[in-house]
């Protein structure tokens, strides 16, 4: 069976993109820039050393999770949740879920889940995909990293739901349970800003927002201590545009559609500064892009000296100064 | 990012990017992976020589398979040992030939379900004749166009169906 009058639709990043589904099967017409926004998505993290990453790595949007506890907070929109100790537990509620059909949100550890191409699994346990059917073994799934609704064996779903670890999805589910008739938007559009310019710039960790971009500037040139040797740094240095571009950010990070968010922000609070804004920070997008195909090319050309790393340093440190330019004069705008 | 500049013509793997329309407006549209479809054959052939290289430790008897996983998988030691459920200091032995002698058949299952194989893939590499060389079935990069090889689990955790079929 599979639920009837759901759509499927493709998204930039998978858990905006699964909210944003749920919210419109729910009855409330909203974009996935607008859910984005308002949960405050767009954020920089560097992690140069840390015990679930062999490499240094570093994030572009807010905690997993976070999304969604925000667009409950501002919209005061309800989602049923479940965790689950025991699989089979974990497995018969999401049946029964399905069954009252519901569409039913999953975290899972991509790298279990057969549909995706092999080269773009990965151990990574915040995905976030819609159950909305099951046929004998095997569940449909409304996975937003694809055009067409996708299938998914039943072991791989139940191996992906309880992989164990970093942020260890435990079988999480989740489901709108009610939507408010009335949504003050333009409320929870000025909270997820303030919170985003907050989270930009004023964090007290050296790591985070803007000053975790400057710290991404200082030790990019140190990479090449933690590699292997020079096919392991290219194949690093090359993941630097995969995660800017393609593991779901909608380009450049998340910038392109944070802007886009801002545009549309623009026109429901009568504020024509933020489509100016939206148009800055849409430069300043192009500006991650570049970095993000020169990473490409010098990893693929294997030029991975101290200059050409210093080189993409100084590039990434442009990028610090100009978002930190940027979200001070947003966080004018908004207060 | 204009929508034009955006587009890249690589139906294999989709993305959504946020773009400035004609008209001026900021909106979805989709397309292929720029990093896909520009430098697919790069990353798997660093896969590949990666697996070589690996594999040639691991029977030469320097690495254990738990090791010769993890690096391919990208998994770090705290990782492993919490997706597995066994205790780091024990995986930091299982990592070593050594160490891996002592590992109890119910460690292999752990470790086959984090690295989404088989157990019996923890004590043997199978390699298949495709065209002029011999090439290793334990990575999905090596495309071997004569044969299909599935594993079928069954009721027993440590019993797996090697099933080899001649691809039509």
């Amino acid at each position: 069976m599979v639920i009837p009058d759901f759509t499927h639709k493709m998204s930039a990043h998978c858990e905006s993109g699964a909210l944003t589904s749920l919210l419109n099967h729910a009855g409330l017409e909203i974009s996935e820039p607008l859910v984005f926004g308002i949960a405050s998505g767009v954020f920089f993290g560097y992690f140069h050393k840390a015990k679930a990453f062999p490499f240094p790595t570093f994030i572009v949007r807010n905690k997993p999770g976070q999304m969604r506890r925000n667009i409950e907070k501002r919209l005061g929109v309800e989602f049923a949740e479940y965790r689950f100790k025991d699989p089979a537990l974990g497995m018969s509620r999401l049946d029964e879920l399905i069954s009252r059909n519901i569409p039913t949100a999953c975290q899972v550890d991509f790298f279990y889940l057969d549909y995706v191409p092999s080269w773009e699994r990965v151990h990574i346990n915040v995905h976030f995909m819609i159950v909305i059917g099951k046929e004998e073994q095997q569940y449909i799934v409304s996975d937003a990293y694809f055009p067409k609704i996708m299938k998914l064996d039943e072991r791989s779903l139940e191996k992906g739901r309880f992989a164990g670890g970093n942020m260890s999805p435990e079988g999480f589910l989740f489901h709108t349970r009610s939507v408010p008739e009335k949504i003050d938007l333009e409320t929870a559009i000025r909270k997820g800003i303030k919170k985003a310019c907050f989270n930009m710039l004023s964090i007290p960790m050296p790591f985070l927002g803007v000053k975790g971009i400057r710290m991404f500037a200082r030790k990019v040139t140190e990479w090449p201590n933690f590699a292997r040797d020079t096919e392991h740094l290219s194949h690093e240095i090359m993941k630097i545009n995969i995660l800017l571009e393609d593991q779901g950010t909608g380009g450049a990070g998340f910038r392109f559609m944070y802007a886009t968010f801002l545009q549309q922000a623009s026109s429901i609070l009568r504020l024509p500064t933020l489509k100016d804004l939206s148009q800055e920070l849409m430069l300043i997008g192009d500006g991650w892009r570049e970095i993000s195909l020169f990473a490409a090319r010098i990893g693929k050309n294997r030029d991975l000296g101290a200059e050409k790393l210093g080189q993409l340093g100084a590039m990434i440190a442009g990028r610090a100064d100009a978002e930190e330019n940027f979200f001070r004069k947003l966080s004018k705008v908004v207060h | 990012m204009k929508e034009k500049e955006g587009f890249i013509d690589y139906p294999e793997q989709q993305v959504i990017l946020y773009v400035e329309k004609e008209d001026g407006q900021f909106g979805p549209m989709q397309t292929g992976s720029y990093i896909s479809a520009n430098f697919i054959d790069d990353f798997r052939n660093k896969r590949i020589a990666l697996e070589i290289e690996l594999r040639n430790q691991l029977i030469s008897n320097l690495i254990s398979p738990v090791r010769f996983y993890m690096v391919l998988e990208e998994l770090t030691l705290s990782e492993l040992s919490a997706r597995s459920g066994i205790c780091k200091s024990t995986v930091r032995k299982h990592l070593d030939p050594g160490g891996f002698a002592k590992a109890t058949v119910k460690d292999l299952e752990h470790y086959a379900r984090v690295f989404n194989i088989s157990p019996a893939n923890l004590l043997q590499v199978i390699m298949v004749h495709d065209g002029e060389q011999m090439v290793s079935q334990a990575i999905p990069e090596n495309k071997i166009h004569t044969l299909s090889i599935h594993h079928s689990t069954t009721q027993n955790p440590f019993i797996v169906l090697t099933n080899i079929e001649e691809k039509k």
